[in-house]
């Protein structure tokens, strides 16, 4: 998947997870998670969502401290890749 | 135990309720005052192969407004209720949450987060360990409630959960009112919060056979009747904002009522049959703790569960320890009007000593038509009563025999 394809997929993940009414389609890889509404709770509901959606597997300790959404793009670019 | 000179006084100032009868504290009272039964068929699990079918349950649109208001997304019912009724306690004693605060929190519950338990138990069954979240185990413990409410509202001082089945809301109120009478706290959030209205909990409770078999919602909860059945369950949360009459007096907050004792005992005989000799010492320890005489004593709020086995035994408890007192002081419990809400009960029955205190009125006994000749005890009959004693207690006995007895006092401003 390109970085493109990545961000699209995970803003539709985020989506569901969040709840948050918010413009998903204008979310950038810059914006932070927190501001997507995300607390430590929620932010392990949507690790659990991206694994299944994305069919990955990786312990949820790899995500938990992450900050911005460009991280989260980065780190399922590189575990996706073939 | 008596009482220390060097102890600090404890009064509540700040209460929330998230109840069958209405979403606050208000609108429970009112609505008991009216003499309202919020006992309904229930309508939120599928009960074709459950013997009971009845129960009084929290308005569900009420509340997912509420909670929107208060800016929480729905996880878990017995945490979303604990952090409306925290929300509103806090706002009744005037504490700003924007900033961290020192605040303790101690809830009680009896069955804990057992919706979160149901759904992943659920998703086991359906799609193995695979389709289990890794927020089943934040979700499923039971101090995910105090931890809710602790994250919630920057409350920083002490966070946990107490478990006594149907006393642990009590425990949870008198835990608090020891460590800041001691001086380990200066201001507690405490109460508590459950919601058994989940298929395999109610179904638990189907098992037993201790609820009433009687199918009118309005009149199958009768506590000491000559022909009760059983009791009704309920669900709810409540909160009680408890701080040192010293520090409230420091910020002019207003105050509710003074929270002067607490006892506790263990039955350590049968796991569901109570014991007088428990409940008397737990009365009685109460009563000593609080260092006043019984003639102060105007009313008991009764655990009253409306079980065969409960109001006999707790009828012989309260004659006991009130001796030449008990044919004066009057007895009533509040299950007929909102369920036997379990680890909540006993600050949702606190709050209604309070406001009884306040009003100088003790509401009625619902559904009590023929007194049991075996609950000898001076019962309030089907209307409410006025009183002028300034001083209550709150009885709570639980499965597994925890017992629990708090004393309130009027507060005379």
């Amino acid at each position: 998947m390109t970085r493109k394809e990545i961000l699209v997929k995970l803003r539709h993940v985020m989506k569901q997870a969040s709840q948050e009414h918010i413009d998903w389609n204008t979310v950038i890889e810059d914006a932070t998670i927190e501001s997507l509404g995300f607390d430590s709770l929620s932010m392990l509901d949507l690790i659990y969502d991206i694994q299944q959606e994305f069919d990955i597997e990786f312990e949820a300790e790899e995500l938990v401290s992450i900050n911005r959404v460009s991280e989260m793009v980065t780190f399922l670019e590189k575990n996706t890749s073939p | 135990m008596s009482k220390s000179i060097n102890r600090k006084r404890v009064v509540v100032t700040g209460m929330g309720s998230v109840n069958p009868l209405g979403m606050n504290v208000d609108a429970l009272w009112q609505n008991m005052l009216a003499g309202k039964c919020g006992i309904v068929p229930l309508t939120s699990i599928d009960l074709t192969d459950y013997k009971v079918k009845i129960g009084a349950q929290v308005n569900r649109t009420e509340l997912a407004a509420a909670l929107e208001g208060i800016k929480v997304r729905p996880s878990d019912r017995a945490v979303d209720m604990a952090l409306l009724a925290s929300s509103q306690a806090l706002a009744d004693a005037c504490i700003m949450t924007d900033e961290p605060s020192d605040i303790g929190t101690l809830f009680g519950t009896g069955v804990g987060c057992s919706e979160s338990l149901y759904n992943a138990n659920t998703r086991f069954a359906e799609r193995g360990v695979r389709g289990l979240r890794p927020t089943s185990v934040p979700r499923c413990m039971a101090n995910a409630i105090s931890s809710q409410i602790s994250m919630k509202f920057k409350l920083t001082g002490p966070n946990y959960v107490l478990v006594s089945a149907c006393s642990s809301a009590t425990s949870a109120i008198g835990t608090a009112f020891r460590m800041i009478q001691d001086g380990h706290a200066s201001t507690i959030l405490c109460g508590g919060s459950d919601s058994p209205f989940d298929p395999l909990v109610f179904g638990a409770w189907d098992s037993l056979g201790v609820m009433s078999k009687n199918a009118d919602p309005t009149t199958a909860c009768r506590p000491f009747d000559a022909n009760r059945d059983g009791c009704i369950l309920g669900e709810g949360a409540g909160a009680l904002l408890m701080e040192s009459l010293e520090h409230a007096s420091e910020r002019n907050a207003h105050i509710h009522a003074e929270l002067c004792g607490y006892g506790e005992s263990s039955d350590a005989g049968h796991m569901t049959r109570p014991s007088q000799d428990g409940q008397v010492r737990a009365i009685r320890g109460a009563v000593a703790s609080a260092g006043i005489e019984l003639g102060e004593i105007g009313f008991i709020n009764a655990h009253g569960t409306a079980t065969r086995t409960n109001d006999e035994c707790e009828s012989g408890s309260i004659r006991a320890a009130m001796a030449e007192h008990a044919d004066r002081i009057l007895i009533a419990s509040n299950k007929s009007f909102f369920g036997h809400m379990l680890g909540a009960s006993g600050v949702a029955e606190s709050i209604v000593v309070i406001e009884g205190l306040k009003a100088g009125i003790v509401p009625q006994n619902l559904n009590l038509d023929d007194p049991d000749p075996a609950c000898r005890i001076n019962l309030v009959a089907d209307s409410a009563e006025k009183i002028d004693a300034p001083v209550a207690l709150k009885n709570s006995f639980g499965f597994g025999g925890g017992n629990a007895v708090l004393v309130w006092r009027r507060w005379e401003s």
